[in-house]
């Protein structure tokens, strides 16, 4: 087995595609652990240390933070502040959700967007380059 | 002005007009009929008048002839003159003179000459051929009779008294005597003549005798209805006229236009005389001496008053038997009147009522006539019309229920539609990562079939994928979610760039450049969220149709009041006679092409909602065979749009 290429932790609350992902990411050689609940990704991020955390946007069932919440608290936290977030979501949805694309200081810290459906291709590259310029 | 007083007025009118008709000819037909027959009566007064005065003579004239075959007549007049028996003779003339009432008897020789009077102081000798009466006798030995006039000389010698009597009465020292002369006959010859009558001066037999058979002595008011007089000339010498002592009025005159009629002309006059103090109905007759010449006249009169009265009161009768008539004829009028006009005012009120919009006004009218059926049929139509609208509200209920219902069908509908898109982008999601993964080669290599077979998936699921969004955005669409929120926004760096994004690999797939000829700075008036999804689907159409290799331009300008925006592909173009449905629900383009293309033909429709939704308009332009421009105005934030 070739040396995993990273860690990379998966938040979203779809669990088919949460395999999806895994298979894929770990077919090409990286260590993935996943989560289904914000909050969960939040600590899972806090004990796996990893190179990058796929986020999406909106969990469904009971209340609680959304991927934007999380990703803040991401950059708020000392030990995961420089972990970078991608988040599984169009600029669209983001934006529907009614947060604005103005940068300031609530800006929230992602990287990059990934509109669903999840192409392998965009989602492979994305990582490539993300985790590339974080190198 | 009212029904009632139009009636009323109009019937007035003619009321007035014919009772002022009515009046006026009544009154002047009762006073010709009243005066023609009061000349008739008089004139009818007047023969009477006459056949007693002429009675009276007559009678004379009778006793006359029986003394003249008297033998104590004939003795008298055959004795030699002086041996005459006067005094015996005398005694018994004037005997018979007294029995007889009359003022005078004379026995006359054939010559005329008196031989024996039968009044104090019994005058003889004197010569009376003059006399007219005797005249007569004399010339044609034939009785005679009338009124002749005796001078003051005759009064005189005719005995004692009698010129007195006429010189009580006026001025006049002349006398009417009415009386007759028989010839006394022996063996044809006549040996003498017997004179007798009476003066009429200050006489009342006659006069009142005319009045009592012709008036039956008959008073008005205290006053004799008739009178009677006998005028000498123009002076009244007998007569039952009062004045106003209540005497009789003998010895007045009569009035200047009577004596010129009477007296002058000799014609009886007629009419209404003021006799003394008093109207009469009157006629004057001239009387006439036997030589023809007018002496006097008599005179017959009604008292006018109690005709005048008795025409008043029949004329005021007449009158207000026509008033009574007129205001009975009136009131029935009225009265009918206002039975039609009370139902007519009621249906008026009614039908305002009705047209105010009371339909459950009903009019109260009981005939049997056509007021009453015009009122039931006005009832029957106020109720139609009640029930009518009646049903009208309930199928306006029944209606907006439906209505009602229909949205709330079609919101769950849409719901269900949104919430099933939307729960259907998450497993979509997933299968496609999957397949995505196998295909690509991350989990192995495959063979040429298994990948052409999972192309195949693939594209499937692409066109659901497809469809997916289209029907959560239609949902979205339908729902009226679609509330523009419209604000400035960057065209580029908001709209088109994620939507680029999010189509890079297609685009590298096909090898197609996207010209971007829209400034950065770009400012649009619109609904970012919404103007995505419009360049969303116009991009992937853009993809989707256009040219392997081929170009897309993105412009955009402002133009007054609007921007224009477009997107440009090189490809097949569409044909015009495609133009028309373009923009329609569920239209696509039935080339082998599109055909081939998976696609749910709610692109267009969509953005053509969104773009009007905004107060702008879309269309394409295209050259078939060459390229398409899709093309829409947006109106800028100075013209506010209303969305309707």
């Amino acid at each position: 087995m070739p040396e995993k290429k990273g860690r990379i932790v998966v938040v979203d609350d779809d669990v088919q595609l949460v395999e999806s992902v895994t298979t894929l990411l770990e077919s090409v050689g990286y260590e993935v652990f996943s989560a289904h609940r914000a909050e969960k990704g939040f600590d899972l991020a806090k004990e796996k240390q990893p190179d990058l955390i796929l986020l999406d946007v909106m969990f469904a069932g009971p209340p609680g933070p959304d991927g934007i919440e999380i990703s803040r608290r991401i950059r708020k936290d000392p030990e995961l502040k420089d972990i970078p977030v991608v988040m599984l979501s169009g600029v669209k949805k983001v934006l529907e959700l009614g947060y604005d694309m103005t940068p300031d200081e609530s800006f929230m810290p992602v990287e990059a967007f990934i509109d669903k459906p999840v192409k392998p291709e965009k989602l492979l590259t994305t990582i490539d380059e993300v985790l590339e310029s974080r190198a | 002005m009212k029904l009632q007083s139009k009636f009323n007025l109009g019937i007035i009118v003619i009321f007035v007009v014919l009772a002022i008709g009515i009046g006026a000819l009544s009154i002047w037909y009762v006073n010709t009929n009243t005066i023609r027959e009061a000349k008739n009566r008089v004139q009818i007064y007047m023969r009477a008048a006459w056949e007693i005065h002429d009675s009276r003579i007559r009678k004379t004239e009778a006793a006359l002839e029986v003394l003249a075959r008297a033998e104590s007549v004939e003795e008298l007049l055959q004795e030699a003159e002086g041996e005459r028996q006067l005094v015996v003779m005398r005694e018994k003339l004037e005997r018979i003179r007294q029995e007889q009432e009359a003022d005078v008897l004379n026995v006359l020789a054939p010559d005329g000459t008196v031989v024996l009077r039968t009044r104090y102081p019994y005058n003889e000798g004197d010569n009376l051929a003059s006399d007219p009466i005797v005249q007569q006798v004399i010339a044609e030995e034939q009785n005679s009779s009338g009124d002749i006039i005796f001078s003051q000389e005759r009064l005189d010698t005719a005995g004692e008294g009698l010129l007195e009597r006429v010189l009580a009465i006026g001025q006049e020292p002349r006398g009417m005597f009415a009386g007759a002369a028989v010839p006394v006959v022996r063996d044809n010859e006549v040996i003498g003549i017997l004179e007798m009558g009476s003066l009429l001066n200050g006489g009342v037999e006659e006069v009142d005798r005319i009045r009592g058979a012709v008036f039956a002595n008959e008073t008005y008011e205290g006053k004799p209805v008739g009178t009677a007089t006998i005028f000498m000339d123009d002076l009244r010498i007998s007569t039952n006229v009062l004045d106003n002592q209540g005497r009789r009025a003998v010895g007045t005159r009569v009035s200047r236009e009577v004596a010129e009629q009477v007296l002058e002309r000799g014609e009886p006059w007629t009419g209404r005389a003021y006799v003394v103090d008093t109207w009469y109905l009157s006629q004057y007759d001239p009387i006439r001496n036997p030589n023809g010449d007018i002496i006097g006249m008599l005179y017959v009169g009604e008292l006018e008053e109690k005709y005048l009265d008795l025409r008043r009161r029949a004329v005021a009768m007449f009158l207000s038997v026509v008033l009574g008539g007129m205001v009975i004829a009136f009131l029935t009028f009225y009265f009918l009147t206002r039975g039609v006009i009370k139902p007519v005012r009621k249906l008026s009120t009614a039908t305002q009522k009705l047209s105010s919009g009371e339909l459950g006004y009903r009019v109260d009218v009981q005939r049997k006539d056509e007021l009453g059926d015009l009122a039931s049929s006005f009832n029957t139509m106020a109720e139609r019309l009640e029930t009518q609208r009646r049903e009208i509200e309930q199928n306006q209920r029944r209606l907006k229920n439906l209505n009602e219902e229909l949205r709330t069908t079609n919101r769950n509908y849409m719901e269900m539609l949104g919430f099933v898109s939307h729960e259907l982008k998450n497993p979509l999601s997933s299968a496609m990562m999957s397949l995505h993964t196998v295909k690509d080669g991350y989990l192995g290599d495959l063979t040429d079939a298994q990948e052409k077979s999972l192309a195949s998936v693939a594209q499937s699921l692409e066109y659901f994928e497809d469809m997916v969004k289209n029907y959560l955005d239609l949902s979205r669409l339908e729902k009226g979610e679609l509330e523009v929120h419209k604000e400035e926004i960057s065209l580029y760096s908001q709209v088109v760039e994620p939507v680029l994004e999010s189509l890079t690999q297609s685009l590298e797939d096909k090898g197609m450049e996207v010209a971007n000829k829209v400034p950065e700075d770009f400012q649009v008036y619109a609904d970012s969220n919404l103007l995505r999804v419009v360049y969303d689907n116009l991009l992937s159409n853009a993809v989707k149709y256009g040219e392997e290799g081929g170009r897309i331009e993105l412009d955009g300008r402002r133009d007054g009041d609007n921007v224009t925006l477009s997107v440009f592909n090189e490809g097949k173009g569409i044909p015009p006679e495609k133009m028309p449905k373009l923009f329609q629900k569920f239209s696509r383009l039935d080339s082998p092409e599109h055909a081939k293309k998976k696609g749910t033909g709610l692109g267009l429709y969509i953005c053509r909602e969104i773009v009007e939704e905004h107060g702008g308009k879309i269309w394409a332009d295209s050259k078939a065979g060459e390229w398409v421009r899709f093309s829409f105005t947006l109106p800028s934030q100075s013209r506010r749009s209303n969305n309707a």
